[in-house]
């Protein structure tokens, strides 16, 4: 029985350390377990009790293996966030634009009675949307996507707090551009009703799709600043 | 010092061709004669980091055991990086033997 217990308890602990990405403990936890399982049939003690403990010892500690899984994983993160923040703030863009585009072609313009409100939500727009593009090239900047380090140190940990705050910052402003362009698109359709609604209804479910990543993706990599702070 | 070199001696490891990470430390150990006494689970996440920059690659398999096993393989980026790599150490090697030795000076290659 202590054999199930030696080797599980250390999988345990391994799995909680890297609790926050489940994909990677569960993995990692294979990976570690098929190793130790391995090394335990090759030892030739004859007490498998002990050929567990010694195997175990011989791996390495846990807080000391998963701090380097860790560094891993923000570095996996990373790269995926600033992937995100390009594409998603790209396909924003898009959405917008084929949307004016759009109220263009079939002249759909403002009611004169909104005119002034809708003129002020647009100026909040524009203006968040390209506090966006700013915070989220400067992420990236920051960021810099360069080879993964094999521990968290306080540089990188720096370096990936700044990445999670102009990640986030960009975020949210995306958010409140997409809020924007949330009422204008209702302020149009709340005066006429067609179907050509549906190209403006589309791009705006995109939009929200888009902050949704983004969102997605700066929740992801906070767990993980979290974990490697830890 | 060692752990500055893992990443080459995880790639020099698997030049033989795939392995999962027990038979990547065994392989660490026969090779270099027992001489590196480095916590063994830190072969994993030098695997896993090795493959995110794209120098190895993995899959999943089922070991005879029936236990599912992570074999890993040098891709052709990670080939060239070993080639790299053991050229610059093969310099820095010699230089410190012209050193260490002090009969004659290291001589820079062309």
């Amino acid at each position: 029985m202590e054999k199930a217990g030696v080797i599980s308890g250390y999988l345990d602990a391994i799995e909680q350390r890297l609790a926050f990405d489940r994909s990677l403990s569960r993995h990692v936890r294979q990976e570690i377990e098929d190793h130790l399982l391995e090394a335990v049939a090759s030892d030739a003690g004859g007490d498998s009790a002990a050929a567990e403990r010694r195997a175990v010892t011989r791996f390495g500690s846990p807080d000391m293996i998963a701090a380097q899984f860790v560094a891993v994983s923000v570095a996996r993160q990373t790269r995926k966030t600033g992937v995100a923040v390009i594409l998603v703030l790209a396909a924003t863009f898009a959405a917008m634009k084929a949307r004016i585009a759009w109220y263009v072609m079939i002249q759909w313009s403002l009611a004169d009675d909104l005119k002034a409100i809708g003129a002020l939500v647009g100026m909040i727009d524009v203006y968040a949307f390209w506090l966006a593009v700013i915070a989220g090239t400067a992420g990236c900047l920051c960021a810099g996507f360069g080879g993964t380090p094999s521990a968290i140190v306080p540089s990188y940990l720096r370096q990936t707090r700044w990445f999670l705050v102009l990640s986030a910052a960009a975020a949210g402003a995306l958010l409140v551009s997409v809020t924007a362009d949330g009422i204008l698109t209702a302020l149009r359709l709340s005066a006429r009703w067609s179907v050509a609604a549906v190209v403006p209804l589309v791009s705006m479910a995109c939009e929200i799709a888009c902050a949704g990543i983004l969102a997605f993706h700066v929740r992801a990599i906070a767990r993980r600043a979290a974990a490697a702070a830890g | 010092m060692l752990k500055g070199h893992l990443d080459m001696i995880v790639l020099a490891a698997l030049s033989a061709g795939p392995a999962h990470g027990y038979a990547v430390i065994e392989e660490i150990k026969r090779r270099s004669g027992q001489a590196f006494d480095l916590p063994e689970g830190t072969i994993y996440p030098a695997l896993h980091r090795l493959e995110q920059a794209g120098l190895l690659s993995s899959r999943w398999v089922t070991a005879d055991s029936g236990r599912k096993r992570r074999v890993y393989a040098l891709t052709k980026r990670g080939s060239s990086a070993l080639v790299e790599r053991r050229a610059v150490w093969e310099q820095f090697s010699d230089a410190i033997g012209g050193l260490l030795g002090g009969a004659r000076p290291w001589k820079k290659p062309a």
